[in-house]
């Protein structure tokens, strides 16, 4: 029980999704894997069951209302109405113009960007909720970075405390020595080394 | 030689090796493209917004991505088997010399014209003198002629070595009770080092190979290394 609320509040990705699913919700509990689910997918737009299983008694009333001829409902209740909106909003048909933010669902209705109880009877999320971003990724970015910084400091203590000192031939004058005995044996001529160095004037090409 | 931190191949010495360059330019431009176009095809599954699940039957896009890897292995295989016989090729070679690795030195013998045996160590790194080569430069150099070809017999006395000189796109590898024979014509004199590229105890990163390359008239002259 509190490892479920734990995992409530770990983003979408994290951890297995169906463990945090579980947490949130309160109407509809799946008790069996066999059984049809609810799920809110963007490559599932219809589910195979209501959000709510339940109905309270204002939602009973509207249902009743809904199944009359809807010519007999108000504005508002249009609106609310589910079935009538699904009706006019058709997968890109558009009825008004773009909403306000937020609202980028599958039918720009304007009306929609409060949802009504119809629909919440029936969906948990709309589109737009389900597809949000998320400020996941700063975290990462953030505990990489972080990590990366510590690794640093261990590299730094390694380089001050383990390491021996470095081979004589990485001084700066055997260095010296050592690219001018190659420039004279001429290594690489062709692409490499001695490619770069101009023989006549003495010095590195420019 | 490689300078530090060097990661492509080093300039060619002999013409094998310039064939070798080039295969390895084309195939690794079509490494990239594959790469490229792979991870394209990565990014469009990763950020598309399509959600359909039932694609099916594709035929003709499966015959495109059949035909078209085999035409671009066959557009491989064939320089590459190109190669593979050029470096069989029968060349009369001028010159035989055998080289035998140890733990952990070679011993190189010069029987053709009379008996020159001698071992090459890496110089310890209290013997060196500035500007010489740490882990590379050894007491005694492999000296021969350039533009003739030369023949080497490789084998090993106790486990296994190989014998690799990587400007001249050679190695073979030393193996106790077996005879490996490489040819190679060299274009330009100069100083060639390689490493032994066959883990054979402590020390095998400290057996290196180093090639002398004279023109003909100075190496007939006679003995042109000292014992």
């Amino acid at each position: 029980m509190l490892a479920t609320r734990v995992f409530s509040l770990v983003g979408k990705r994290a951890i297995s999704t169906s463990v945090c699913v579980r947490a949130h919700e309160s109407v509809v509990k799946s008790e069996d894997f066999s059984l049809p689910a609810y799920m809110d997918r963007r490559d599932h737009p219809l589910p195979e069951v209501a959000h709510v299983k339940h109905l309270s008694a204002s939602q009973k009333a509207l249902k009743e209302k809904e199944k009359a001829s809807w010519s007999s409902l108000s504005m508002d209740e249009k609106v609310e109405s589910l079935c009538f909106l699904l009706h006019k909003c058709g997968f890109g048909e558009k009825w008004l113009n773009v909403a306000e933010e937020g609202a980028a669902d599958l039918c720009a209705c304007k009306w929609l960007s409060s949802l009504p109880p119809v629909y919440r009877i029936k969906f948990k999320e709309s589109f737009a909720e389900m597809n949000r971003g998320s400020n996941e990724w700063k975290t990462v970015v953030g505990g990489a970075m972080f990590f990366i910084g510590f690794t640093a400091l261990v590299i730094m203590w390694q380089k001050h405390y383990v390491y021996g000192p470095l081979p004589q031939s990485f001084d700066k004058e055997w260095v010296a020595k050592q690219t001018k005995r190659m420039l004279d044996m001429k290594v690489n001529p062709i692409q490499g080394l001695a490619s770069k160095w101009d023989y006549e004037k003495n010095e590195w090409k420019k | 030689m490689a300078h530090a931190a060097q990661v492509g191949l080093q300039d060619a010495t002999s013409p094998i090796m310039e064939e070798l360059i080039t295969f390895h330019d084309h195939a690794l431009m079509i490494i990239f493209l594959i790469s490229f176009l792979v991870l394209y095809a990565l990014f469009l599954t990763l950020t598309t917004k399509l959600t359909n699940t039932n694609i099916s039957d594709a035929q003709e896009m499966e015959t495109v991505w059949t035909i078209l890897p085999a035409i671009i292995l066959v557009l491989i295989a064939l320089p590459s088997l190109r190669i593979l016989y050029m470096t069989d090729e029968v060349n009369d070679p001028s010159l035989t010399i055998k080289s035998i690795g140890h733990q952990w030195y070679w011993t190189y013998e010069y029987t053709d014209y009379g008996g020159l045996i001698f071992n090459s160590y890496m110089l310890p790194p209290l013997f060196l003198e500035p500007g010489d080569l740490r882990l590379l430069d050894v007491d005694n150099r492999v000296v021969l002629p350039i533009e003739a070809p030369i023949r080497m017999m490789i084998t090993s006395q106790d486990v296994l070595h190989s014998w690799a000189v990587p400007t001249l796109g050679l190695k073979t590898d030393a193996i106790p009770g077996r005879l490996n024979q490489t040819t190679f014509t060299a274009t330009r004199p100069g100083v060639y080092y390689g490493q032994c590229s066959e883990i054979c105890g402590a020390n095998h990163s400290f057996m290196p190979i180093v090639l002398e390359l004279i023109p003909l008239k100075i190496f007939e002259m006679g003995p042109v290394f000292t014992l």
